[in-house]
């Protein structure tokens, strides 16, 4: 047993597999809703979990352009499959969000030169739902990325996204190194894994029998403290580390960032634009799935005399026909500038935006696109062209 | 002043014929003549046989058309400098195209659209100098045209988009 | 990049932390300016709220109809005139402005801002400045013209060019006289007239014709439908004014006015926070991009 006083951020220690189901039980009592990764539908999704139980055991997800299978490994480990089908955006960015209700509150009219009859006035109620705080479980290095990424579009100096901000700010994150990438990989392009650096409050690496566990704040290190533990042998680490070192190697795909905005943004004229048009359903899957895309609209949900009303937000996306409806219509009312849009978006403007770009190459929009359309192509098609 | 030398006069303020040479100058002025006109005043009506190219010096005359159950619609109106009546010196069209009438004060020198026609095919130097700076005009007048056949300010159609 | 010389974000209405929320103001005044254009005067019902607001000339309030949702108006009136109050020239055309048909005096409206960038009355000081605007493109210049005129002797010869469809669009018709007393020369012009229009017919670039300018020190200001700042532009470029000294307000679908909705962007700039002001040379590269 290791003296929890010689514990230090930056520590790892070996934790038992069973020790994480109590360490989960410890953030529930501690007022956290543990989310994680489960097998709903034929794929892994995040949700609420309780225990380790919950858990998918055993399962690797292939996935291939517009192609997603969970194979069976029969192993006793429960982080093998790579990032699942959503993604932790939706707990910090809800899809749907209610932000105030106003009710209208009719007065006689009396006070002089107003027209008689009635006038509107309206009530407001804020949304006073507790924040929830969210304990993360089985966070991929490129999924942590893309919390920085939207930490950036959502907290700004400007401005701040209250309900964002609040979420953020109680979120507990428990990492876990990646050690399985696949076909639609590619976090090494993007320098965004596939092993964590910081970020995070515990880390962990699965070992056949048990968790590298690495400690990245106090919190993560107050939890781990109270965990039984040993000293993890040299054996162990080593093993661990040639297993996130083999993880790099795997990369289904690569993506050459290089100049990337210029190459993008200077070709708005590429015919290639109009191939991928050709193709794509304008579905939004890509925008939907991906973990860094922030886009929302806003609505009145109005009961039928119009006296009530709820204001709320969902996700938007700009392949949506009326995204950028201004009047007399739309911006982009074809495809291929919705398409062009969305790329030149995410891997160019968003560097100007934010200082970063937009892909922390999870590959969710190539394995969830219905046609396949996979970005690295298209940004290795449009060099080819400009190249030419 | 004797009035070919008043016409000269105001032909050298304009910025376009001080590319010509003197002669051509006074060979224009001989042709043409100053006509101050009123608020009101008729230059020509819609299918009036051709007569006069017009140069504005100063005032503002305004082309128009009439429509049935519209009235007489104004398109255009021409300033200091601008001209009317060009469509009469090219070969083809014989009659007026619009109508023309003074809408504030001001003079025109109005040039005889016969001998400005004979002149041109005449002297071919003056005639270049002339038709190039008539495509100009013609280019600009397009270009207003154009803009509000696009009917910028009106209420918006929908444009068609791919679901 | 223009921004703005106040601080707004200790100026402003709505939200208090909460995303979206407006603050109330009530519907003083309403004037009908020209078919299906009708000018709002609020006040906020918070004293506080009416107080702490304040604006530059070229940003726009998120205004809100409970039950139809927020569309970007420009402010339209003077800063520092008409009572503190906030004066909208709203064109009544899709569903939250037509929406607007139906308030009274009394009744109220939810109102966020000010937001985005505005004209850069700073630093054209000492230029000739040519305002170029068409339809509801003259409402967000109106405040900008008001400014000069305060201080018209901070800047050269101001020109206001104007277009409209028909002579019964022109809007804010009775005080022209008033802005050429105070030394801006206004020229406007419409599409098509009828007999009783002794004015210009034809089009807003094309009244660069009537002046000249001196490229080096003048400005241009433009605001209306794209195709016709677009044409501004290349008069203004042919005229060898610098592209940074064209500013350009540009129209996108602004739905939070913070850059976080992502409805209004145009490659880098989020055009309710970078913009809606933009120096043309900033946007040289994405302006005009068929669908961009």
């Amino acid at each position: 047993m290791m003296n929890e006083k010689n514990l230090t951020i930056g520590s790892t220690v070996a934790l038992p597999k069973a020790e994480l189901d109590h360490l989960l039980a410890d953030l529930r009592s501690n007022g956290y809703q543990t989310v994680g990764p489960r097998l709903q539908d034929e794929c892994i999704v995040y949700k609420e979990i309780e225990s380790l139980q919950d858990l998918p055991r055993g399962l690797l997800s292939e996935q291939k352009p517009a192609s997603y299978r969970l194979i069976q490994t029969g192993q006793d480990r429960y982080f093998d499959f790579i990032p699942a089908g959503q993604s932790w955006k939706q707990f910090l960015f809800p899809p749907r969000q209610h932000l105030f209700s106003a009710q209208k509150n009719s007065s006689e009219v009396h006070a002089e030169g107003h027209t008689a009859g009635r006038n509107t006035k309206w009530q407001i109620k804020a949304d006073d739902a507790p924040t929830p705080r969210y304990a993360l479980v089985g966070v991929r290095a490129c999924e942590l990325a893309a919390i920085a990424v939207q930490d950036r579009v959502f907290m700004r100096s400007d401005f701040t996204d209250p309900i964002y901000r609040a979420r953020r700010e109680g979120l507990f994150i428990l990492a876990v190194n990646c050690l399985h990438p696949n076909a639609t990989c590619f976090c090494v392009s993007m320098g965004t894994g596939p092993r964590h650096k910081a970020g995070f409050d515990l880390c962990l690496t699965e070992m056949d029998d048990l968790f590298l566990v690495e400690a990245g704040s106090e919190l993560g290190l107050s939890l781990l403290a109270r965990r039984t533990y040993e000293l993890p042998s040299a054996f162990v680490q080593t093993a661990a580390n040639r297993a996130t070192e083999l993880a790099a190697g795997k990369m289904g795909r690569s993506l050459d960032t290089s100049d990337l905005p210029g190459v993008l943004t200077g070709h708005l004229d590429a015919e290639r634009w109009n191939q991928v048009a050709k193709r794509c359903l304008s579905c939004a899957n890509c925008t939907q799935v991906c973990p860094t895309c922030f886009c929302w609209e806003a609505f009145d949900k109005t009961d039928v005399l119009g006296n009530k009303t709820s204001r709320e937000r969902v996700w938007d996306s700009c392949f949506n026909p009326n995204f950028s409806y201004v009047f007399g219509g739309n911006t982009r009312p074809n495809i291929r500038s919705r398409y062009r849009q969305w790329l030149t978006h995410k891997l160019g403007a968003w560097k100007g935006q934010f200082d970063v770009l937009g892909c922390v190459g999870c590959g969710r929009c190539i394995t969830w696109c219905p046609v396949g359309i996979d970005l690295t192509e298209e940004v290795a098609a449009i060099r080819q062209e400009v190249k030419a | 002043m004797n009035p070919i030398d008043e016409v000269t006069q105001e032909l050298q303020k304009i910025p376009w014929f001080q590319e010509l040479k003197p002669e051509h100058l006074r060979q224009f002025a001989e042709i043409s003549f100053l006509r101050h006109y009123k608020a009101g005043e008729v230059f020509f009506h819609e299918g009036d046989k051709q007569d006069y190219f017009y140069i504005v010096l100063s005032g503002r005359v305004a082309l128009d058309l009439f429509i049935p159950h519209r009235g007489k619609i104004r398109f255009y109106t021409c300033e200091q400098w601008d001209n009317f009546g060009w469509s009469s010196v090219t070969p083809v069209v014989r009659t007026r195209t619009a109508g023309a009438v003074g809408v504030v004060d001001g003079i025109v020198i109005a040039t005889d659209t016969d001998k400005l026609q004979a002149l041109c095919d005449r002297d071919h130097d003056i005639g270049y100098l002339f038709m190039r700076r008539m495509v100009n005009v013609i280019a600009s007048r397009l270009l207003v045209t154009r803009l509000q056949l696009l009917d910028m300010f009106a209420e918006p159609t929908e444009t068609k988009t791919d679901e | 990049m223009t921004t703005t010389l106040i601080d707004t974000a200790s100026h402003q209405a709505g939200f208090e932390n909460k995303l979206l929320m407006p603050a109330w103001a009530e519907v003083v005044k309403i004037t009908p300016e020209a078919e299906g254009v009708t000018t709002f005067a609020l006040r906020f019902t918070d004293p506080e709220v009416q107080k702490r607001y304040r604006w530059e000339p070229g940003q726009f309030n998120m205004l809100y109809v409970p039950g139809y949702g927020e569309a970007a108006i420009s402010m339209s009136s003077d800063v520092s005139s008409s009572n503190g109050l906030v004066i909208h020239t709203i064109r009544q055309a899709a569903s939250v402005t037509k929406a607007t048909n139906r308030l009274r005096p009394g009744d109220v409206v939810g109102l966020r801002g000010p937001f985005g960038s505005s004209w850069p009355l700073e630093a054209i000081r000492g230029m000739d400045v040519v305002i170029a605007c068409g339809g509801i493109g003259l409402p967000p210049l109106r405040g900008a013209l008001y400014a000069i005129m305060r201080e018209r002797e901070k800047y050269g010869k101001v020109t206001l060019l104007y277009g409209a469809r028909t002579p019964k669009d022109l809007m804010y018709p009775d005080e022209y006289e008033t802005w050429n007393k105070a030394g801006i020369e206004v020229q406007a012009t419409v599409d098509r007239g009828d007999e009783t229009w002794t004015g210009r017919v034809g089009v807003v670039p094309m009244l660069f014709y009537h002046f000249r300018v001196d490229p080096h020190k003048t400005a241009v200001l433009t605001c209306g439908p794209e195709i016709m700042m677009r044409f501004v532009i290349y008069e203004a470029l042919a005229r060898r004014i610098p592209a940074s000294q064209i500013y350009v307000s540009l129209e996108r679908n602004m739905r939070c006015g913070q850059g976080f909705c992502g409805h209004c962007q145009m490659g880098p700039y989020f055009i309710c926070k970078d913009g809606p002001v933009f120096p043309f040379n900033r946007l040289g590269p994405f302006f005009n991009v068929e669908e961009y």
